[in-house]
């Protein structure tokens, strides 16, 4: 048997694209950086890129051709890698969400907010019911249709994340809440109406686009699901009024969260074939393949017993922080998912989450180890079955 | 009546971006230290104009509610990332590699920058800093915060508590921990994006504090004790929300506070950390709060 590796969304964007995008003028560490990385990766023809930005004034590339030549570069990074499934690493999107409200009717800019430590992210409000601009990830997709060696897998914001990121002008009052101890059932009531709006509007007209096109796996990234404790029906409606209905392999990526909360209320996700889900973030780097080695793990026997039986994308890569998981490490990690599951089948490798925190050089090495763990996991169940057989 | 700006302030566009280049390698610490120097200037500065009571530097430089403490501990870490109740902002979670951790020197200017007047200064509470460490909050005052605040010059230490009116601690657990703590300035005790009522009901109003906080969005007027004997530091900007507050229904609310609820003492306030408002809606939402201060004294008059 063989693990499927996959990668979940984002990467850094290529120095060269950001200051060219900024309409700075770009030194000789981001011509080296696009010449490098070009060349390490196989990037056809990125000389031709290269040669291009040293004529300056980005050699007359407008964005999107700039745009293109990231995500060729980003692809090849992914399938180098090792990865089995792969996309672009996000890169011709401002970032997960922006992306989303900015294609979509309804939502205003509201400035930056902090994500975490330096890292931001653009909250939008919405201020009329939402509806879809234009599908947003059709022409990504198709160029990456043109370009991939590898399966695809598109990722895609969810209806929950994007109406739980957002400030409300819109569905819930604008006035009289101070010292009226609203109840939470008309929150609850005004976010409902707002995600599955979303929903209804503007991610089910998405996928039926990219289905159209060929999509054959998607992606329903839901980041902000748990937010809210007691919105996991919501978020589970939103999934189901998207997705419904639908022909294609559905996915849900969760991260950073307390997931004991998504219990029970997942149990109704039926459309959901894989959840892919952060976990090293808050295991130990040591060795091991008992529970107690594995902390960050505890809570994947939930997921084993839901009644559809999902698939587990089973997150083996912290993406916090620079360090590198051995092979070994994403090796234990894997081991004791499948002990816990009992069928290896199930179990998929992927990082915790998008790896755009981290530089090219940290995400590729992480993900190189990642595939070798996964194979190293191969090898150890094949010599296992092999021992158990004789 | 007062109005103050406690807790963690946005940081500005000019900021978000000089931080955004520290990271990527394309800027100096000191280009944004000086960069923060601005930002705190400027935040100073619309304080005073605006007749805010006590100054607040916004803590510009502090990564979360808890960095600089788990940092200038031995025996706390900066732990996972975790998310910040309801939010899409996320902090590093205390995480204790000694029973009992202990400040190992007073936090550094960066974190308590010097301010040309009075001040209030905002810090975890012994709860919320205690929370998922197995030490208990008595242990982490005694230990790691009433070190922070010897010697502390401010009118006021505003302890934030995100998490007790969210689980099922007791106020009384708080008691002994804030006893420890009255080694100097007043201290209130700011129950962040709660509904404080069953806090109240269980004896909030009665600890060892000079104020407390209620966030008024979540908490009903009727739930504040009459005749409350402290300071209320009244959570009336709703921090989470991009939606400006209308001055008139501001003040509307603090004359109601003080007729219908008694409130003798009373302070405007945010109801939590304006972080999570960009900075010009910050700076708006204060600027509002000034004006139902005015009205609110106005109409007294």
């Amino acid at each position: 048997m063989s693990f499927l590796t996959h990668e979940i969304g984002s990467l850094a964007k290529p120095p060269w694209l950001v200051k060219s995008s900024a309409g700075a003028p770009l030194g000789e560490s981001e011509l080296e950086h696009a010449r490098s990385w070009g060349e390490r990766l196989g990037v056809e023809d990125y000389e031709q890129l290269v040669e291009t930005l040293e004529q300056g004034q980005n050699g007359g590339l407008d964005p999107a051709e700039l745009g293109r030549w990231a995500s060729r570069y980003a692809l090849r990074l992914l399938e180098r890698a090792g990865l089995e499934i792969v996309y672009d690493g996000e890169q011709r999107r401002t970032e997960m969400y922006n992306w989303a409200v900015a294609h979509s009717n309804g939502f205003e800019p509201r400035g930056t907010v902090r994500s975490f430590d330096n890292k931001y992210y653009a909250k939008s409000a919405v201020t009329a019911e939402p509806s879809l601009g234009e599908p947003y990830h059709n022409e990504e997709f198709t160029f990456l249709q043109s370009v991939a060696n590898h399966d695809l897998k598109i990722p895609v914001t969810g209806a929950y994340t994007i109406a739980v990121w957002s400030y409300d002008e819109y569905y819930g009052p604008r006035s009289g809440r101070l010292g009226a101890g609203h109840g939470r059932s008309e929150e609850l009531a005004a976010r409902r109406e707002f995600a599955l709006d979303v929903a209804r509007n503007v991610i089910r007209p998405n996928l039926e686009s990219l289905i159209e096109l060929g999509a054959k796996w998607i992606q329903i990234d839901e980041p902000g699901a748990s937010t809210e404790a007691d919105e996991l029906d919501i978020f589970v409606e939103s999934f189901n009024a998207s997705v419904e209905g639908l022909e294609c392999y559905f996915s849900t990526h969760l991260c950073f969260s307390d997931y004991d909360l998504f219990f029970p209320a997942i149990e109704q996700m039926h459309g959901c074939k894989q959840f892919c889900v952060g976990f090293a973030n808050d295991d130990s780097r040591e060795l091991g393949r008992s529970g107690a080695d594995r902390p960050g793990y505890e809570v994947i026997s939930k997921f084993r017993d839901l009644p559809y039986e999902p698939s587990l994308g089973l997150g083996v890569l912290d993406i916090h922080t620079n360090f590198i998981e051995s092979p070994e490490l994403v090796r234990d990690r894997i081991l004791y998912a499948v002990e816990v599951f009992g069928d290896p089948a199930r179990i998929h490798v992927c990082p915790d989450c998008g790896l755009r925190t981290r530089s090219w050089e940290v995400a590729y090495e992480k993900l190189q180890n990642m595939v070798e763990g996964a194979q190293l996991a191969e090898q150890a169940l094949a010599g296992s079955t092999a021992g158990a057989a004789r | 009546m007062q109005v103050l700006a406690p807790g963690i302030h946005p940081r500005s566009e000019a900021l978000v971006q000089a931080t955004r280049d520290l990271d990527r390698g394309r800027t100096s610490q000191e280009a944004v230290d000086e960069q923060v120097a601005l930002d705190r200037d400027e935040l100073v500065a619309f304080q005073q104009q605006a007749g805010f009571d006590l100054l607040a530097d916004g803590m510009l430089q502090w990564q979360d509610l808890f960095r600089p403490l788990l940092e200038a501990s031995d025996g706390l870490e900066p732990g996972p990332l975790t998310r910040f109740l309801d939010t899409n902002t996320f902090y590093r979670a205390a995480h204790a590699t000694s029973a009992l951790p202990r400040l190992a020197g007073p936090l550094a200017e960066r974190y308590l920058p010097p301010l040309p007047g009075a001040r209030l200064v905002t810090l975890p509470s012994p709860f919320a800093l205690a929370q998922g460490t197995g030490v208990t909050p008595k242990v982490i005052a005694e230990q790691v915060l009433r070190p922070a605040l010897e010697g502390l010059d401010a009118e006021l230490v505003v302890l934030a508590e995100p998490f007790l009116g969210r689980s099922d601690g007791a106020p009384q657990e708080l008691g002994e921990a804030l006893e420890a703590l009255a080694v100097g300035p007043k201290l209130a005790l700011q129950l962040t994006f709660c509904d404080a009522r069953p806090a109240l009901e269980q004896g909030l109003a009665e600890l060892p504090v000079e104020a407390i906080g209620i966030d008024f969005y979540l908490t009903h007027l009727t739930d504040v004790p009459k005749g409350l004997g402290k300071l209320l530091l009244a959570g009336v900007v709703d921090a989470r929300s991009s939606t400006l507050e209308d001055p008139g229904e501001l003040a509307g609310f603090a004359r109601r506070l003080q007729e219908e609820r008694e409130v003798e003492r009373l302070a405007l306030v945010p109801n939590g950390d304006l972080q999570f408002v960009a900075e010009r809606i910050a700076r708006e939402k204060l600027q509002r709060l000034a004006k139902a201060k005015t009205a609110t004294v106005q109409a007294a008059a």
